[in-house]
C-alpha cells in the first residue's frame, strides 16, 4: 500500500507538472519594441487619424501600431468578443455610445482614470461626456461627436417661395418638401428609406421620439401602437413622397451624395455631413446650403440625436498606460491642431471638445459650427422623449436587442414607403415584433437583474 | 492447489453478477448502441464548443474537414481496439485491469476513474443547473463555488435524480438515452438552422444566405475565424481532427467503453459509436458554434463568456433549457455509471448499486461549485493522457502476450503486486510530459504515450517473469470463466428471456408520432433557415418556431415515454404468460409421474 502512496503522489506530480507544461502561454510583452493594437471603424475621420499617427509615434520612441479598420457591423462583433473575453488583442478600439454604454454595464472597458497629463476630460462636450460615463467613471474618450440637423438648400427654397423658420416643425419641413417637388426641379427631402437600427429607424426614432412616441413604458412593454407613433408614421410616409425614387434604398451615404449633387431641397441628418455638403470640391451646390435646427413637433422639443465615435481601452489590454496615452493624444486639442494642418479646420474631428467652438479658426471655416454646437450641447438621451421611458438613445434604444427589433421595423417601414403594407399595419407588425423580442430579451434580463 | 468445480461454482455464485463475463445471451444488437452513443455526446456542454472554437481560433475548413477526420479516427478506435478487446475480455475495464494488474493497480486506477468521471457527472449536472436557475431566478454563479443558496439546493436535486436513476442499472440507463436520442439530435441540428439567419444579418445585414460561399464567409466572421481572440493564428486541420480525437481517449484507447462495448454482439457495433462522434461531436459541435454566434451577436457578448442556457434560449426557447438539461443529464448519467463501476474496483464486495450511491455523494457536492464545470476541457484532455497508459498495459496482455510467449494474467498468477504496471504507469507519464514540453501537439500526445507504454510493459513484464508457466493457472481461468458463463446460461435456461416485439397498434402510433413530431421540428427549422427573406419575416418564423418546439418537445418525450412503458409491459405480460405455461408443464409432469408411479 506504501508504493501504491508514493505511486499516486508521483503521478500527481507527474499531472501537475504536465498541465503546467501544457497550459503556459508565456507573456512575451515588457520587452523591447510595444505594440499598441487598434481597432477602428472605417470612416474619414478615423482614416485620417490612421494616416496621423506617426506623430504619436515620433513622441513614443519603441512604439509600433497596429491599425485594424473595419466596417460598422464587422466592428462590432470584432470588438465584442476582444472585449467579452479579455483577450487582449486590441488595446484601443472605437465605439458608438450605443455599444459603449452596453459594453459598460458589463464591466468590460477600463475606466479612464489616471490618465497623462494633457487629457483634458472638462474639455469634451458635456452631453456627449455624460453619455460616456456611467457611474461617474469615463470609460471612453469621444473622438468625433455629432447630432442632428436640418440642411436646406437656400436657392431652391427661394424658388418655392419657402422661408426656414427658426426652429422647423415636421408640419413646416413636409410643407417645404411638397412645394420643392411641385415648384422646382428637384425633390422635396433627402430621407433616409433604407431599412436598418442605423440607418432608417435612427432617423425614424429620433422623429417619433420629438412627438411624445416612445419605443416601450417603463414596464418594458412596446408602445408602437400608441397615436404618437401613429402620427410619426403617418408624417414620415408623407415624406418619403418627396423624396427621390431610390428612397428605399437611400441611407447616409446615398443621401449625402444626392443632396451634394442638388438633388434635394431638405436633408435632416448628421451635423457631420455639413462639412462635405459646404465643401466645393465635394458638393455642387456648396454656396447654396444653409442649416436650421432638426425639427420637432411643436411643444415636444426637437429630434436632434447624439452620437459619438469615442476610444476605449478594453479591459484586457495588456499596454494599458500605452493605450491611454494614445487616447489623450488623439483627443487633445494638440491633434485637432494637427489634423487642421494637414487636412483644413472643416475636416477635423468636430463635436467632441467645447473649445474647438471657441476657435475661430475652426468656425470661420465651418460657418455650421454654432448650430452644430447647439444641437449636441441640447440632446439628452437619457430623456429622448416627453414620457417616461426604461431606456436612452434619441436615435436608438441602448440595449443589444434593439438591432434586430430595430432592423425588423425598419424593414416594416421601407415596405410602407413602397406601398407593400400600410402604415397602420406597419406599426402593427413592428408592435408584435418589439413585443415579443424584448420579452425574451427582458426574461434573461430580469434573471441578470437579481444576480 | 487447484481449485475444485463446487469451489468455483460457489465463489461464482458469490460474485456480483456486474463481475462476471458477459454472456452471449445478454449482448444487445446494433441500435441499442445508436441511442446510447447519442444520448451521451450530445450533451449540454456541446453548447461551449462554439467557444471552444473561438478561443482555439480554428478556421471554418479546419472544422469541416478535420472534425471528420478525428471523430473518423475515433470510430475506427472504438471498432478496433476497444471492441474487440471488450468483446474478447466479456468484462468492464475495471474488472479486466483487476485481473490483469492485480490489486494495487486496479485501485489506483479505479480510484482515479472514480473522481475523473464523478467530476465530469459532476460538471454535466452544473450545465444544467446553470439553465435551469434561469427559469427558477437563482442568481449567475460567476464565481467557482456556489453563491447562492438556491443554486445548490437545485444543483443538489438534479444530482440526486441523477444518481438514483444511475443507481437502477444499465438497462434503466439505456432506456432513458434510447428515448433522449432521436429528441437531442433533432434539438441540437435545428438550434443551429434556426439562429443562422440571425448571424447572417449580423455579419452581412441580410437573414439570407446565397450560397456556399457565403456561408463559409460568414462563418469565417463570426465563429470559425482561423484566429484566437488574441489576434494570433488559431489552430489548423490537423489540430482540430487531434481535438476531436483526443477528446474521447478516455473511452476508446483508455478502454473506459469496455463498460458498454463488452455486450455488443459482433466487434463491429464498435461503428455505432459513430452517431456520438458524427453527430454529437460533428453536428452538435458546429451547430452549436452557430448558435454561439449568433447569440453573441444578438447579445453584444463574447461567444466565450455566454452561458449554456442562453444560448439554447436565443436558439430553442423553452425547449432550449429542456435541451440543456436533458443533454447534460443523459452525459451525467454515463459517466456516473462508469464511476459507480469503478468505485466498485475499489471495493468489489460492494454491490454496484450501492458503489454509485456513494460516489454519487461526491458528485452532488461537486455539482455545487461551478470550477469543476468550468475547466471541464483541461479535465478530460489530461485526465485521457494520464489513464491511456493502462490502457497500453492492457492492449499488451490482452493482444500481444500470447503471440510473445507471455501469460495474461501472469502477476496474478504469481500473486505478486504487477509493479510493471505500476512502473508503466509513471514512466509514461513521465514520457507524456517529456514530450509535451518538447512541443509535441498537444492533441496527439495519447498516441505515442500509449505506443510508448506497450513497449515498456513488454519489456518490464517480461522481465518480471510474465514468460513463466502458467499452465495450471491458466487451465484454471479457463475453466472459471467457462463455469461462469455456464452459470448464466443455466439461468437463462431457467429463465430464459422471452423476447417480444411490440407489435401493438397503439405503440405503433405512438411510435409514428414521436417521429413525426421530430419531423416537424426539423422541417420547420428548415422553413425558418430558408424562408426569411427578411428579418421581419425571420423574426416571425423563430417566434413560431419556439412554440413548435416546446409543444413538439412535449408531445416526443410524451408519446416516446408511453411507448417504451408500453414495450416493457406487453414483454413482462409475455413473460409472465411464458412462467405460466412452464410452471403448468411442470405440474403436468409431476402429476403424469405420480400416475406413473
Amino acid at each position: 500500500m506504501q508504493t501504491v502512496r508514493r505511486v499516486v503522489a508521483a503521478g500527481s506530480a507527474l499531472a501537475v507538472l504536465a498541465g503546467t507544461a501544457s497550459c503556459g502561454g508565456g507573456d512575451s510583452s515588457g520587452q523591447g519594441d510595444q505594440t499598441l493594437t487598434i481597432a477602428a471603424v472605417n470612416n474619414a475621420d478615423l482614416d485620417r487619424l490612421r494616416d496621423l499617427n506617426q506623430n504619436f509615434l515620433d513622441q513614443h520612441s519603441g512604439v509600433n501600431i497596429e491599425w485594424v479598420s473595419q466596417s460598422e457591423n464587422e466592428l462590432r462583433e470584432t470588438v465584442s468578443t476582444d472585449v467579452g473575453t479579455e483577450g487582449g488583442r486590441f488595446d484601443v478600439v472605437t465605439v458608438g455610445t450605443f455599444e459603449a454604454q452596453i459594453w459598460a454595464e458589463e464591466g468590460l472597458l477600463e475606466p479612464l482614470t489616471d490618465m497623462p497629463d494633457g487629457f483634458e476630460a472638462g474639455a469634451f462636450v458635456p452631453s456627449i461626456r455624460k453619455a460616456l460615463t456611467p457611474q461617474d467613471e469615463m470609460l471612453a474618450a469621444p473622438f468625433y461627436g455629432e447630432s442632428s440637423f436640418t440642411m436646406y438648400r437656400t436657392d431652391l427654397f427661394k424658388e418655392a417661395g419657402v422661408e426656414m423658420p427658426d426652429q422647423p416643425t415636421w408640419s413646416f419641413i413636409i410643407d417645404a418638401a411638397k412645394k420643392i417637388s411641385e415648384e422646382t426641379s428637384a425633390d422635396g427631402i433627402c430621407l433616409r428609406g433604407k431599412p436598418g437600427w442605423g440607418e432608417n429607424m435612427g432617423f425614424v426614432t429620433a422623429m417619433a421620439h420629438s412627438y411624445s412616441a416612445r419605443w416601450f413604458d417603463e414596464d418594458w412593454r412596446a408602445q408602437l401602437d400608441s397615436d404618437a407613433w401613429l402620427e410619426a408614421t403617418a408624417d414620415y410616409l408623407e415624406l418619403a413622397e418627396y423624396a427621390p425614387s431610390t428612397v428605399t434604398r437611400n441611407g447616409y451615404q446615398e443621401n449625402l451624395k444626392l443632396f451634394q449633387d442638388g438633388e434635394c431641397g431638405i436633408w435632416v441628418d448628421a451635423t457631420i455631413a455639413a462639412s462635405s455638403v459646404t465643401d466645393s470640391e465635394e458638393s455642387s451646390v456648396a454656396d447654396s446650403v444653409d442649416f436650421a435646427p432638426a425639427p420637432g413637433a411643436g411643444e415636444n422639443g426637437s429630434s436632434n440625436w447624439l452620437w459619438a465615435w469615442s476610444l476605449a481601452i478594453p479591459s484586457g489590454s495588456e499596454h494599458k498606460d500605452l493605450a491611454k496615452e494614445y487616447v489623450a493624444w488623439a483627443t487633445s486639442a494638440e491633434y485637432i491642431e494637427l489634423a487642421a494642418s494637414e487636412y483644413g479646420w472643416a475636416n477635423v474631428p468636430a463635436g467632441a471638445r467645447s473649445d474647438l467652438y471657441e476657435n475661430s479658426k475652426y468656425t470661420d471655416a465651418a460657418p455650421f459650427a454654432d448650430l452644430v454646437q447647439q444641437s449636441i450641447d441640447s440632446a439628452d438621451p437619457t430623456k429622448p422623449t416627453s414620457e417616461p421611458v426604461p431606456y436612452e438613445g434619441i436615435q436608438y434604444v441602448n440595449v443589444a436587442a434593439f438591432q434586430s427589433i430595430g432592423n425588423a421595423v425598419g424593414q416594416q417601414m421601407t415596405d410602407a414607403i413602397s406601398g407593400e403594407i400600410s402604415g397602420e399595419q406597419a406599426l402593427e407588425n413592428s408592435q408584435w415584433v418589439a413585443d415579443r423580442v424584448i420579452e425574451r430579451v427582458r426574461l434573461l434580463e430580469d434573471q441578470q437583474g437579481s444576480d | 492447489m487447484a481449485r475444485s468445480v463446487e469451489e468455483i461454482d460457489r465463489e461464482i455464485k458469490q460474485t456480483d453478477e456486474e463481475l462476471l463475463p458477459v454472456a452471449d445471451h445478454e449482448r444487445h444488437g446494433a441500435k441499442h448502441f445508436l441511442g446510447l452513443y447519442t444520448a451521451e455526446h450530445v450533451a449540454g456542454t456541446e453548447f461551449v464548443f462554439g467557444a471552444t472554437f473561438v478561443i482555439l481560433g480554428a478556421g471554418i475548413y479546419d472544422i469541416l474537414i478535420g472534425l471528420v477526420i478525428g471523430n473518423t479516427l475515433a470510430i475506427l478506435s472504438f471498432w478496433l481496439i476497444t471492441t474487440p478487446i471488450a468483446r474478447g475480455a466479456r468484462v468492464s475495464l475495471y474488472r479486466y485491469l483487476d485481473m490483469i494488474g492485480g490489486d494495487a493497480v486496479s485501485k489506483l486506477y479505479n480510484a482515479a476513474n472514480t473522481i475523473i468521471f464523478g467530476a465530469i457527472a459532476a460538471a454535466m449536472i452544473t450545465v444544467s443547473a446553470t439553465a435551469v436557475r434561469r427559469v427558477v431566478g437563482f442568481p449567475a454563479q460567476t464565481e467557482g463555488y456556489p453563491t447562492h443558496i438556491g443554486f445548490i439546493v437545485l444543483a443538489v436535486i438534479l444530482a440526486a435524480v441523477t444518481v438514483l436513476v444511475v443507481a437502477f442499472g444499465f438497462n434503466a440507463l439505456a432506456e432513458f438515452a434510447t428515448i433522449c436520442g432521436p429528441w437531442l439530435m433533432v434539438m441540437f441540428t435545428a438550434g443551429g438552422l434556426v439562429l443562422l439567419p440571425a448571424l447572417a444579418e449580423s455579419v452581412t445585414g441580410v437573414t439570407t444566405i446565397d450560397g456556399w460561399g457565403e456561408f463559409v464567409d460568414i462563418a469565417g466572421a463570426t465563429v470559425f475565424t482561423g484566429i484566437t481572440p488574441e489576434g494570433e493564428p488559431g489552430i489548423g486541420l490537423w489540430e482540430v481532427a487531434g481535438f476531436a480525437w483526443a477528446a474521447n481517449v478516455l473511452t476508446h484507447f483508455a478502454l473506459i467503453d469496455m463498460a458498454w462495448l463488452r455486450y455488443a454482439k459482433k466487434n463491429i457495433y464498435g461503428l455505432c459509436t459513430a452517431t456520438g462522434m458524427m453527430f454529437g461531436h460533428y453536428v452538435a459541435w458546429i451547430s452549436a458554434g452557430f448558435m454561439g454566434a449568433a447569440t453573441a451577436a444578438i447579445t453584444l457578448q463574447s461567444i466565450t463568456v455566454l452561458a449554456p442556457g442562453d444560448v439554447a434560449w436565443y436558439a430553442l426557447g423553452w425547449a432550449g433549457y429542456i435541451t440543456v438539461i436533458v443533454g447534460g443529464w443523459t452525459t451525467a448519467n454515463a459517466c456516473l455509471y462508469r464511476a459507480g463501476l469503478a468505485a466498485q474496483g475499489v471495493f468489489p464486495s460492494m454491490p454496484r448499486w450501492k458503489t454509485t450511491l456513494i460516489v454519487g455523494i461526491g458528485v452532488i457536492v461537486a455539482a455545487c461549485f461551478p470550477f469543476v464545470y468550468r475547466n471541464f476541457l483541461p479535465l478530460v484532455t489530461y485526465a485521457g493522457v494520464a489513464l491511456v497508459p493502462i490502457g497500453g498495459v492492457i492492449f499488451a496482455e490482452h493482444h500481444l502476450f500470447h503471440r510473445m510467449g507471455l501469460t495474461k494474467y501472469w502477476s496474478r498468477f504469481k500473486g505478486v503486486v504487477n509493479y510493471p504496471a505500476i512502473i508503466t504507469w509513471g514512466l509514461s507519464l513521465a514520457f507524456a510530459v517529456g514530450i509535451d514540453t518538447l512541443g509535441f501537439p498537444y492533441y496527439y500526445l495519447f498516441l505515442p504515450t500509449w505506443a510508448f507504454s506497450i513497449g515498456v510493459y513488454l519489456f518490464l513484464a517480461r522481465r518480471a517473469g510474465a514468460g513463466g508457466d502458467f499452465t495450471e493457472e491458466q487451465k484454471e481461468e479457463d475453466l472459471w470463466n467457462e463455469r461462469a458463463l455456464l452459470a448464466k446460461e443455466r439461468a437463462a435456461e431457467e429463465r430464459p428471456p422471452v423476447e417480444v416485439r411490440d407489435t401493438t397498434t397503439l405503440s405503433r402510433a405512438l411510435r409514428a408520432i414521436w417521429i413525426v413530431t421530430c419531423l416537424v421540428m426539423l422541417t420547420y427549422s428548415f422553413i425558418v433557415l430558408f424562408d426569411s427573406p427578411d428579418i421581419f419575416t425571420y423574426l416571425q418564423h423563430r417566434e413560431t418556431w419556439y412554440t413548435i418546439a416546446i409543444t413538439g418537445t412535449v408531445i416526443y418525450f410524451g408519446t416516446a415515454y408511453w411507448e417504451l412503458q408500453r414495450g416493457k409491459q406487453i414483454a413482462k405480460r409475455a413473460e409472465r404468460e411464458h412462467r405460466a405455461e412452464e410452471g403448468q408443464k411442470d405440474e403436468d409432469q409431476s402429476e403424469d409421474a405420480k400416475v406413473n408411479a
